[in-house]
C-alpha cells in the first residue's frame, strides 16, 4: 500500500454516492431530481451523470439483471428494484475517512465558543450516534483535529444580531494603522477559517467589509435594523484577502529568518535567493500598512519597493531609537 | 470508449455485495464488461487489485475465500458492510450537514459528504435546513499545504515517512524521519506531531515547511504513540502565548490597544504616556518594534537590548 500515488477523487466520490444513491432511491419511487440533488448535496448535473452511469450497472454476474432506472427529466423511476437483492440494497457503514471527516468536522464546529448551545447540543447529540454507528472505523478520527478561534462573546452578539436583523456598533482594532475606530455595520455572515470573521455591510465605509473577532474591543447590539444592501457573498476558499490587480506592488525581501512572510501574505511570487531567502513581491491597497512588517523584519528582511514605503520604515525606526539615546544603548 | 471508472466499480461493488458464495476472479471477469474488454490478463489483475484497494477505502469490508479447489474468492457480506441503526433528529441532521461542508480538502470534503449520503439513504432527516445555502454561520477548515493528504494517510495507516523540513530560520530544508501520530489545524495551519527517528524525540512540524514530495516508509512504529498528543501547547510557545516573565514598556496614550488588552497593570504617567507591565514571552521583541515610537521598553535590560537591535537594523535600511 505503501507509496500509493493519490488518485483523482471523482470516480471514487462517484461511486460512493450512486452506492447510497440506489438504496435512497429503492425506498422513494419517482423522487424529483430537484429534491434527490438537494439531500445529496450535489448539482442536478451531477445527480444525471449518476443516472446516466447506473443503467449500466448490477449484479450483472451469470444473468443478473442491470439496474433500469430512468428520468423524465423531472422525476426519477425505477422499474425493477427486484434487480437489487433487499439486502444488497441497505445503507452501508461508514469508511475510516468518511467517520473522520464528519466527525473530525463535527468536533470543531462545536468549539465554537459562540455557538448557539441548542445548536451545539444537537451537534454533540448527533456526533455521539455516528461514533456508536461508525464504530472501528471512527477510531482514526483521534488523529486529525481542528480549533476554531473566536472570541466567545463578540460571536454570541453577532450571531444575535444576525439572527434578529439588527445592527451593530463596534470599537475596532485595525493593526496597520494601530488605532481603533467606531463604526456601524450590519452583519452578513460569520466566516470562521482559523480565525472568526464578520462579512458585513461597514455604514462608515459604505462598503463591503471583514472583520476579525478578535480585534472587536467593544460591541453593541443597537436597534436599528440592518439592512445591508443585496451583495453577493464571495467565495472566501481562497482566503479572506484577495488583492485587487490594480493595488499597488510591494516587494520585500527576506532572510531564512523572513521567510514566514510568505506563509502569512498573499503574494504573486516568491522567488529563492542564493542566501536561502525570499524575495517577494505582494500587492496590496494600502502599501503604509506594511511599515509595521518592515519594522518587525528587523536584519531577517527589507521592503525594496515602493520608495516611500521605505523611507517610512526607515524614519520610524530612527524616531524610535531617539528615545534610547543618552542612556548608553544607542549609538 | 473506454467504460468510466466510475461504472466498473460500481458493478464489482454491485457483485461482491450481491452474491452469497464467493465469487472467484474469473467469474467477475466474465460478469463485468470493462473486465472483460481488459487487453490482457496482466491488465485485468492490475486493475482488478486496484478497484479491490478502491472499494476499501470507500469503507467496503471484501473477504477472500478459499475454496476447496484451493480457488480464491471475493465476496462482501451483508453483516459485515451494514450501517447499524442511527435514528438522527432534524435538528442533530441539519447539525451534521453544517459540519459535512467545512472541509476545504478535496479528499475529506468528499469522504464528509459520502457519509452524509450513506446517512441518508439510511434515513437522515432533510427537511429541515436551518442554515440553508448562504448561512450565516460559515466555518470552513483550510488545508493548503500540498504534504496534507499523504501525512493524513499516513497518521491513519501508522506509516513512517520521511520528507524535507526547511525550520523557521534555516535556509536549507533537512530530510527528516518521523513516525506520524496526529495532525492539528490552529488558527489556520497545520501542524504534524510525531516521533523524530533522527533526534529520537517527540516533534511537531509546520506543514507549510515541508519542502517537496512525503514518502512512505514501509517499516513498524518504533516508539509508542501516546494516548493523547497535544499540538497546540507546543505551537504556543513557539507563538510567545506561554509567557513566563513580564516587561515593563512605556505606550502613547492613544496607541496599542493589543499591548493594553494583555497588560496586567497599567499606569498613567502623563504628558500623553502610560506605563505598562506585559507578559514577555518568545517573541516580544519583534512585536514591540512593529508599535515603533509609540513604545520605549524600560525592563528587562536584555528586551531592551534586542528592541534595539531590531530597530538598528531597520535604520540602516
Amino acid at each position: 500500500m505503501a507509496g500509493k500515488p493519490v488518485r483523482p477523487v471523482n470516480a471514487i466520490d462517484q461511486t460512493r454516492r450512486m452506492l447510497s444513491l440506489v438504496t435512497y432511491l429503492r425506498e422513494r419511487p419517482g423522487a424529483r431530481i430537484e429534491d434527490v440533488a438537494r439531500a445529496f448535496g450535489i448539482t442536478e448535473d451531477e445527480l444525471v451523470s449518476d443516472l446516466d452511469v447506473l443503467p449500466m450497472c448490477g449484479t450483472s454476474f451469470r444473468g443478473g439483471d442491470l439496474l433500469d432506472i430512468d428520468t423524465d427529466g423531472e422525476r426519477i423511476w425505477w422499474h425493477n428494484p427486484a434487480a437489487l437483492g433487499a439486502e444488497a440494497a441497505e445503507p452501508l457503514r461508514l469508511a475510516a475517512d468518511e467517520a473522520t471527516a464528519l466527525l473530525v468536522a463535527a468536533r470543531a464546529v462545536a468549539t465554537l465558543p459562540g455557538l448557539r448551545e441548542s445548536d451545539r447540543q444537537a451537534l454533540l447529540r448527533a456526533t455521539a450516534k455516528v461514533e456508536t454507528a461508525a464504530g472501528e472505523a471512527a477510531g482514526a478520527s483521534a488523529r486529525l483535529s481542528v480549533t476554531f478561534e473566536s472570541e466567545g462573546g463578540v460571536f454570541a452578539d453577532v450571531d444575535r444580531a444576525i439572527a434578529e436583523r439588527r445592527r451593530l456598533w463596534i470599537r475596532y482594532y485595525s493593526p496597520a494603522r494601530d488605532e481603533l475606530s467606531e463604526r456601524e455595520i450590519d452583519p452578513i455572515r460569520l466566516v470562521s477559517v482559523g480565525h472568526t470573521y464578520v462579512e458585513a455591510w461597514c455604514r462608515r465605509s459604505e462598503a463591503r467589509r471583514t472583520f476579525r473577532l478578535d480585534r472587536v474591543a467593544e460591541i453593541k447590539i443597537l436597534d436599528e435594523p440592518s439592512a445591508p444592501p443585496e451583495v453577493e457573498l464571495r467565495d472566501l476558499s481562497e482566503g479572506l484577502v484577495q488583492p485587487a490587480a490594480e493595488d499597488p506592488q510591494v516587494v520585500v525581501e527576506v532572510g531564512p529568518g523572513g521567510r514566514w512572510v510568505a506563509e502569512y501574505y498573499p503574494h504573486d511570487s516568491a522567488d529563492e535567493l542564493p542566501d536561502g531567502g525570499l524575495r517577494i513581491t505582494l500587492r496590496t491597497p494600502d502599501p503604509a500598512s506594511l511599515k509595521r512588517l518592515a519594522l518587525r523584519l528587523g536584519r531577517d528582511g527589507r521592503i525594496v519597493a515602493p520608495d516611500d514605503l521605505v523611507d517610512s520604515a526607515r524614519r520610524a525606526a530612527r524616531e524610535a531609537l531617539a528615545a534610547y539615546d543618552g542612556t548608553g544603548t544607542a549609538g | 470508449m473506454a467504460i468510466a471508472k466510475a461504472e466498473r466499480l460500481m458493478n464489482l461493488a454491485l457483485c461482491l455485495l450481491g452474491t452469497r458464495r464467493p465469487l472467484s476472479k474469473r467469474e467477475l471477469r466474465e460478469s463485468i464488461e470493462a473486465y472483460l474488454e481488459a487487453a490482457s490478463d496482466d491488465a485485468f489483475n492490475r486493475m482488478f487489485e486496484r478497484d479491490k484497494d478502491d472499494l476499501r477505502e470507500l469503507g467496503l469490508v471484501i473477504e477472500t475465500v478459499e475454496n476447496l479447489e484451493g480457488e480464491v474468492g471475493y465476496l462482501a457480506r451483508r453483516d459485515s458492510n451494514r450501517l447499524p441503526a442511527i435514528t438522527l433528529d432534524a435538528e442533530e441532521a441539519a447539525a451534521l450537514g453544517l459540519a459535512a461542508k467545512v472541509w476545504q480538502q478535496a479528499r475529506l470534503a468528499g469522504a464528509a459528504s459520502g457519509a452524509l449520503q450513506k446517512l441518508r439513504a439510511a434515513g437522515l432527516p432533510e427537511d429541515v435546513d436551518p442554515y440553508g445555502a448562504h448561512s450565516a454561520l460559515e466555518p470552513r477548515i483550510p488545508v493548503h499545504e500540498a504534504a496534507f493528504e499523504p501525512l493524513m494517510l499516513a497518521c491513519r495507516d501508522r506509516r513512517p515517512v520521511v520528507f524535507d523540513y526547511r525550520k523557521a530560520t534555516a535556509a536549507q530544508p533537512e530530510p527528516r524521519h518521523v513516525e506520524p501520530w496526529a495532525l492539528e489545524c490552529w488558527r489556520g495551519h497545520w501542524y504534524l506531531a510525531g516521533w523524530d527517528r533522527d533526534r529520537g524525540a517527540e516533534r511537531v512540524f509546520r506543514l507549510s515547511r515541508i519542502t517537496g514530495k512525503v514518502r512512505s516508509r514501509g517499516t513498524r512504529y518504533t516508539a509508542p504513540v501516546p494516548d493523547v498528543v497535544t499540538v497546540r501547547e507546543t505551537v504556543a510557545s513557539w507563538a510567545g502565548e506561554s509567557a513566563d516573565r513580564s516587561a515593563r514598556i512605556r505606550l502613547r496614550t492613544d496607541a496599542g490597544y493589543p499591548l493594553r488588552a494583555k497588560a496586567t497593570s497599567v499606569r498613567e504617567l502623563g504628558g500623553g504616556w502610560e506605563e505598562l507591565e506585559i507578559p514577555y514571552g518568545h517573541g516580544l521583541d519583534a512585536w514591540l518594534v512593529e508599535f515603533g515610537a509609540d513604545v520605549v521598553v524600560l525592563e528587562p535590560a536584555e528586551l531592551r537590548a534586542d528592541v534595539v537591535d531590531r530597530l538598528r537594523a531597520v535604520a540602516k535600511g
